[in-house]
């Protein structure tokens, strides 16, 4: 896994394993391209859709904790006995999602309650205030994230609000090529006096509203 | 404050109502495998210090992934692992 993540997904021993491994590397890098036929062979490696659903949640939010700790880079916890290799910059970008996504979703996140409570007040948290970054900034973003990742959900099937050049751009590498976060990524916005706190904040906001609507957009795209 | 790629705050500088989180964060009940062996909130939860009112609801919502089912331990680490590789984050 270390060396090649996706070959999991080929040759781990089970099915189910394969599986699961398929569907945290679609969640993670395309989730809109997920589809009905991932949904049935998923059932028939014998994963219920409780789990399915288990699953994308923790792989979506997982990608908020690698987000941030990139984002900082923060130090490690532990001694590492095997290195993994170093984050390699010149890697593409995920591929944005080509449309909007609508329909009907195999599960919603309120079979699992617990989750969809600690997320809703998470997500109103960081959208409902004005500072550092304004209200305003923080609604163009979650909408640039949700266009970036297909999310035609309701709530964000809106169209997408003028944002200016560098806020975008740190917005896109956030969502979908999150191991460029770093000084290079910061250097337009922090060349026109953009605080450290306003920083970390346009990185939150991407981040979480990425939570939502990679959740939201795998099952959708499960359903069709 | 220490300086990452952005400041983060670490236990020993956080005071206040932060310092009170990460109180927080220590008392939850945590598999000794996740403890760091600095014995100190887990850096991923110093990353979010410059707000510290996002960090209980980020490890809320962790706790209802992390900690329950359906999908056992092994599966939630196989989800987890595979995610960090693919977006090569080294934490």
């Amino acid at each position: 896994m270390l060396a090649d993540p996706r070959a999991v997904a080929a040759r781990a021993a089970t099915p189910r394993v394969r599986a699961l491994a398929e569907l945290a590397t679609l969640v993670t890098e395309t989730p809109w391209s997920l589809s009905r036929a991932h949904h049935d062979r998923m059932r028939g490696a014998g994963l219920g859709d409780d789990e399915l659903l288990h699953a994308i949640a923790l792989s979506a939010f997982f990608g908020h904790l690698n987000r941030i700790a990139d984002a900082v880079a923060v130090p490690l916890d532990y001694p590492v006995e095997r290195v993994a290799p170093a984050a390699e910059p010149a890697t593409p970008p995920y591929a944005a999602a080509p449309a909007a996504l609508r329909g009907t979703a195999t599960a919603t996140l309120a079979a699992r309650p617990a989750t969809a409570a600690a997320l809703d007040d998470w997500r109103r948290y960081v959208m409902d205030r004005n500072a550092p970054l304004p209200h305003a900034s923080r609604l163009a973003i979650a909408r640039w994230v949700a266009a970036l990742l297909g999310d035609g959900s309701s709530e964000m099937a809106l169209a997408v609000d003028a944002m200016d050049t560098e806020l975008r751009a740190l917005v896109e590498v956030t969502t979908l090529a999150p191991w460029r976060l770093g000084p290079a990524a910061y250097a337009a916005l922090r060349a026109r006096g953009t605080s450290d706190e306003a920083l970390f904040d346009a990185v939150v906001v991407a981040s979480t509203a990425g939570v939502a609507s990679r959740i939201s957009v795998a099952l959708a795209a499960l359903g069709r | 404050m220490e300086a990452g790629w952005l400041p983060y705050v670490s236990y020993a500088s956080a005071s206040g109502p932060l310092r009170e989180t990460y109180d927080r964060m220590l008392e939850r009940p945590l598999p000794p495998t996740y403890r760091p062996q600095h014995g100190s909130v887990p850096g991923i939860v110093t990353a979010h210090g410059l707000d510290p009112l996002l960090i209980p609801r980020v490890f809320a919502t962790s706790t209802t992934l992390n900690g329950a089912g359906p999908l056992a331990w092994q599966d939630r680490e196989l989800i987890n692992a595979m995610t960090s590789r693919l977006n090569q984050c080294l934490y």
